[in-house]
């Protein structure tokens, strides 16, 4: 077996193992497929502590693992329980995991390759094990934020469940100002009052608008069947209209009936009965309840000759929410009331939304608005509020929250976390799953009296949550106004930006660790802004995402780039550059044709140029991203992964896209030499990079001991300060000319 | 003629029958099979020409209340000292006796979980009591990724326990393949399943393995390929080192039979540490000069293409047979179960097949000895692997 053949199987391995689901089917996989490589008959992994022996296999599974363990102590023979003495190998899983990869075989020893192999299998396997532990423990945050959000509303419910009067009352108030259906907030109201009478049979009686005198039954709850008792309600209806007050009547068996006059628009209108009332209840409370309910049939009536003439006017015809106008009317009609003490308002809007509707189209991106709506709508309790305000924001009024502020942030802060659980769930939008996610910015009614303050208070918080990244909850504070009146100038100077040349490259030579040779370099994108100066691309580059500029601006750095390697390649022929991508602009449709145009305009070949992705290209469209990515490297074109390591996702991510090159984070390599952990995690990303056939670049070079350390673990190719700064293309000219004895020394410190 | 052997404790018996009408093969391959004995185990292996239902049917009239039949389709038989090879045939197994145990079962809608479906059919292994013990997986030929089956096998076997088997046929036409399971009151006629036969014995049970393909000339690398489609040898077109290295004219890709009959008889062997992979390219790709083989061929391996002298394919049958005997320490066999690649078949042809059996028949000091043809074959005796293809193995029974 020689060592390719061996780097090979590791890369399969690697392939196999990472691709499992959970932990059990990766160690079960880890196992089966080491044992097949070494052809061995028993293999385990041994965990530290309780986890004890796991994925055994070629031995019966009620081996314990006290008979196991002591067999694997290092020696080259082992005895195994049942088997007897057999050849052993083991190997650690890397610093993270404390277990062992252990295989045994009958026949023959184990080389020193093969003992080499199941090293880089139980590295692999570390690797994967460890970040099936990070998706772990990210899932059950997540369910741990649902199941809080869930209990949080439950004891709400609870709280409520014990003011029945209040929250029916409340309800019915919310269902009116919501404008449901006539008939089900008639119903409700009949339906609320029988329940608070002890199921008695309720009746509303209405007088017909075309003809007064005749009484219609216009809504019933627990009324006896047969048609003809319905007369028992028109006789007390009629009287109570006539008194236009209350009328309490004693039935021939005892019993009671009530009857509370209905007004619409201030006029009696009909009547609510209850009949069959138990005589021993104290009369007064049920008139009282009866009056009660009297008062929210007028509401209801009287809202309802409107409702038709204001429900264009107030609705969102895509998702059937609440337009800003609404929202606004709403709001401030509370901000008003004396009586409302704390209302809460939350500002959503959704990431990555316009990739959506850019990639697949405005009728998807209308189905996923509405698929939306639909889940906010679920998380919200009775009498909330969800308006749609435009585009992709929604916004929520929270009025039943606790009234000290302090609680009803947070009773708000576990709806918002609820909606972000629900919203981050995949929709299924023109046939193919879709991931988009929210950030929901929180303001209370403290320091505002308009509704447009509150309002914009909330968006402040929103824009904080959307820079903390995808599925954030933020509450407004104050000084976040300073923040976004910035923000909001620098958005709209960038408009500019490109026009007025304000954009220049610089870029970081790419060195190859091993020669010193030159590689290429990395074109960096820096904005002079006329007045702030040199403005970081952390605080521009979001923005211009967010706005779709990015695209142009790409198309740019791409063309800008390109021209600047074609005149490279005329001094040093084999000089590729790297430029950065967002996955914005790789789901772009007309990305593919940006690259290839750029390359035919400067004339270099596909291989001078290296694609720096970041995983996020996955969260959006994968398939898509995929695609465009394929069609690029037909041309040619490399891609790199950048940043490795410091997402969850990149080893799931090396597997799914043609990758060529892996970037280690600088926050990685800073560490290399004064840090164990960074130190192993560089070498296994290197390592790793070798068993993919992938080139492995360490970026953030600062000094020459981590150089050293570089190029003693043979990582392919580095750049940081130590080698070269950023710097003008016209420089790198002089670079380039540099005799290779001097690179050799620059890049050996 | 009926080929039987008896002894006190363990006894094995083979039968035979060519006949068109189901009932009637059936009938005469049991009889001659079981010879008036009570057997434990009654296996069936037929052509897929017959009529399923009444074939069983007739065998079922011949078992016990405890008999276990199980069986397959197959793309043909190997039974020395029966009639024509060539022809679509019947054979039955019985073997019984009190010095043997079995015991079945059967996983339906493997393909839903191959991995689990091979655990399943090796299930009886862990009930066995007896000393000496094999586990008998017979699966459907057209599933697909058998190895996961084996992995499932294997997980439930161990080490202790060798796996053997092979995967049913249907003549070559590799449309559908049958398997059987069942008892005297009903035999299911099952597709997408794995059928497994744990046996126990007092004596002891040997496996042999052999292909008598040999490395020929220098060895290439796989530089390019994606499960059982070979894009790269050696960096350049499969297609094209493969027809060069091979010597096979070129002319062949004109004809798609053409090309399977030369690329038949010159396989490609993947290194392994004890021996070589056998697989065989059975179709190609004109647009990028890939080769296609029935089971993957990773990256990175070093591959040779195979060749044999004269007579070695024929010989790997009693090769695998010696194996098998010698592995039972000195005990005499009482019978043997042999599973042949059917492309060996197709490589070998009618007279290649002949001499294959007769030297088998001279290996088997008599006992009785009954194989098919099959679409894939089963042999674990050390190492966890056991898919094999272009392989003879043998179970001999002492």
């Amino acid at each position: 077996m020689t060592l390719h053949w061996s780097t090979h199987q590791l890369t399969e391995y690697f392939t196999a193992v990472s691709a499992s689901a959970d932990e059990e089917v990766a160690i079960r996989v880890a196992v089966e497929r080491a044992l097949e490589a070494l052809d061995a008959e028993v293999g385990a992994v041994l965990l530290a502590g309780d986890d004890g022996v796991r994925g055994l296999t070629g031995l019966p599974v009620t081996v314990l693992a006290e008979q196991l363990r002591p067999a694997f102590h290092g020696e080259p023979v082992v005895e195994l329980p049942l088997l007897g003495e057999a050849n052993g190998a083991q190997a650690g899983l890397g610093s993270d995991i404390d277990g062992e990869l252990v295989v045994a075989r009958v026949d023959d020893e184990f080389s020193t390759e093969e003992r080499q192999m199941l090293q880089g299998m139980a590295q692999v396997l570390g690797l994967a094990l460890r970040n099936l532990r990070i998706l772990t423990t990210e899932r059950a945050l997540r369910e741990e934020r649902a199941l809080e959000a869930r209990q949080r509303l439950e004891l709400l419910e609870a709280v409520r469940a014990r003011q029945a009067l209040l929250e029916t009352l409340l309800s019915i108030q919310r269902a009116i100002s919501r404008r449901e259906p006539l008939q089900s907030v008639l119903d409700a109201v009949t339906d609320g009052a029988s329940r608070l009478l002890g199921q008695a049979p309720i009746a509303l009686v209405l007088a017909d608008p075309a003809e007064p005198a005749s009484l219609i039954v216009a809504s019933r709850a627990h009324w006896p069947e047969p048609a003809g008792t319905a007369n028992a309600a028109r006789e007390p209806a009629a009287e109570a209209i006539a008194a236009e007050e209350t009328v309490c009547r004693s039935g021939p068996s005892g019993e009671l009936t009530l009857a509370t006059p209905v007004h619409v628009s201030g006029v009696v209108a009909g009547s609510l009965v209850a009949v069959g009332l138990d005589a021993t209840d104290p009369a007064a409370e049920n008139a009282g309840l009866m009056s009660a309910f009297g008062q929210q049939i007028s509401l209801a009536l009287t809202d309802a000759r409107t409702v038709e003439a204001v429900r264009e006017a107030y609705r969102d015809p895509l998702t059937g929410l609440p337009n800003r106008k609404r929202f606004l009317e709403r709001l401030d009609q509370i901000l008003e009331d004396p009586r409302i003490g704390t209302v809460v308002v939350l500002f959503i809007d959704l990431d990555r939304f316009k990739s959506v509707n850019d990639s697949l189209g405005h009728n998807a991106g209308d189905e996923l608005l509405a698929a939306v709506s639909e889940r906010i709508l679920a998380c919200l309790r009775t009498g909330d509020m969800a308006a749609r305000l435009g585009g992709d924001e929604f916004a929520v009024l929270l009025e039943g929250v606790a009234v000290e502020e302090a609680r009803a942030v947070e009773e708000a802060q576990a709806v918002a976390e609820r909606i972000a659980v629900q919203v981050a769930e995949p929709f299924q939008v023109a046939g193919r799953p879709v991931y988009i996610g929210s950030s929901i910015g929180i303001a209370t009614r403290a320091d505002c009296t308009a509704a447009g303050d509150m309002l914009g208070n909330a968006d402040v918080a929103m824009y904080r949550a959307k820079r903390a990244g995808s599925g954030q909850v933020v509450v407004f504070e104050p000084e976040m106004h300073a923040e976004q009146l910035a923000r909001l100038e620098l958005r709209a100077d960038l408009q500019n930006a490109l026009a007025a040349g304000e954009f220049r490259l610089d870029v970081q030579p790419l060195v190859r660790l091993g020669t010193g040779e030159l590689e290429g370099a990395e074109a960096l994108l820096r904005w002079h802004h006329p007045r702030r100066g040199l403005v970081p691309p952390d605080q521009f580059i979001p923005i211009t995402e967010e706005t779709g500029l990015i695209n142009e601006i790409g198309r740019w750095v791409l063309r800008e780039s390109l021209s600047q390697v074609a005149g490279w390649r005329r001094s040093l022929p084999g000089l590729t550059v790297s430029v950065n991508v967002s996955a914005r602009q790789i789901i772009d449709p007309r990305f593919v044709t940006d690259v290839a145009d750029a390359l035919d305009f400067a004339g270099v070949p596909g291989s001078a140029l290296t694609l720096e992705l970041t995983e996020t290209v996955l969260t959006t469209d994968p398939a898509r991203a995929l695609t465009n990515l394929r069609l690029i490297k037909e041309r040619g074109v490399r891609l790199a992964v950048d940043d490795f390591g410091t997402g969850y996702s990149s080893l799931s991510y090396l597997r799914q896209f043609p990758v060529d090159q892996v970037k280690i984070d600088r926050s990685f390599v800073s560490g290399v030499t004064t840090s164990a952990q960074d130190n192993a995690l560089v070498r296994a990303v290197v390592d790793l990079g070798r068993a993919l056939r992938l080139e492995v670049v360490a970026e953030g070079i600062e000094d020459a001991e981590q150089l050293q350390a570089l190029v003693r673990m043979e990582c392919d190719l580095g750049q940081g300060y130590h080698l070269h700064r950023p710097m003008d293309p016209r420089l790198f000219a002089d670079v380039i000319r540099l005799p290779r004895p001097d690179l050799i020394t620059i890049s050996r410190g | 003629m009926e080929k039987r052997t008896e002894q006190a404790a363990r006894w094995m018996g083979t039968g035979y029958s060519d006949s068109p009408d189901a009932a009637a093969a059936g009938t005469a391959a049991a009889t001659q099979a079981i010879a008036g004995r009570s057997p434990a185990l009654l296996i069936v292996y037929c052509a897929v020409r017959y009529d399923f239902a009444r074939l069983l049917d007739a065998v079922r009239a011949q078992a016990d209340a405890g008999t276990v039949i199980v069986g397959c389709t197959t793309a043909g038989h190997l039974t020395p000292g029966y009639g024509d090879v060539a022809s679509e045939s019947v054979v039955i197994v019985a073997m019984g006796g009190p010095g043997l145990e079995v015991r079945a079962s059967v996983a339906r809608n493997a393909s839903a979980s191959r991995q689990e479906a091979g655990a399943v059919a090796a299930a009886g292994v862990a009930e066995l009591t007896k000393e000496h013990r094999a586990g008998l997986l017979l699966c459907d030929g057209l599933l697909g990724e058998q190895d996961e089956v084996v992995r499932g096998a294997y997980s439930v076997a161990t080490a202790m326990v060798p796996l053997v088997g092979g995967c049913a046929g249907d003549d070559m036409r590799l449309t559908l393949t049958h398997l059987f399971f069942g008892d005297r009151d009903g035999v299911e006629v099952l597709t997408d399943a794995v059928v497994g036969v744990a046996l126990g014995s007092d004596a002891k049970l040997g496996v042999g393995i052999a292909h008598g393909w040999h490395k020929r000339g220098e060895p290439m690398i796989v530089t390019r390929s994606e499960k059982g489609r070979l894009y790269e040898l050696d960096g350049a077109p499969a297609l094209d080192v493969f027809l060069e290295r091979t010597g096979i004219d070129p002319a062949v890709l004109e004809n798609a039979g053409a090309f399977e009959a030369a690329a038949f008889a010159k396989p490609l062997g993947l290194s392994r540490r004890t021996g070589e992979d056998i697989r065989i390219a059975h179709s190609w790709d004109p647009e990028d000069r890939s080769l296609l083989f029935l089971a993957d061929t990773p990256q990175g391996a070093l591959a040779w293409v195979m060749g044999a002298e004269e007579g070695s394919i024929a010989d790997a049958g009693a090769v695998s047979c010696r194996q098998a005997v010698d592995a039972l320490d000195g005990a005499d066999p009482v019978g043997f179960l042999a599973f042949d690649c059917g492309i060996r078949k197709a490589v070998l042809g009618p007279d290649g097949v002949e001499r294959e059996i007769a030297a088998i028949e001279r290996e088997t000091g008599g006992a009785p000895l009954a194989g098919f043809y099959s679409y894939g074959e089963f042999a674990r005796t050390r190492g966890a692997r056991g898919l094999h293809r272009l392989t003879v193995v043998t179970l001999a029974i002492a």
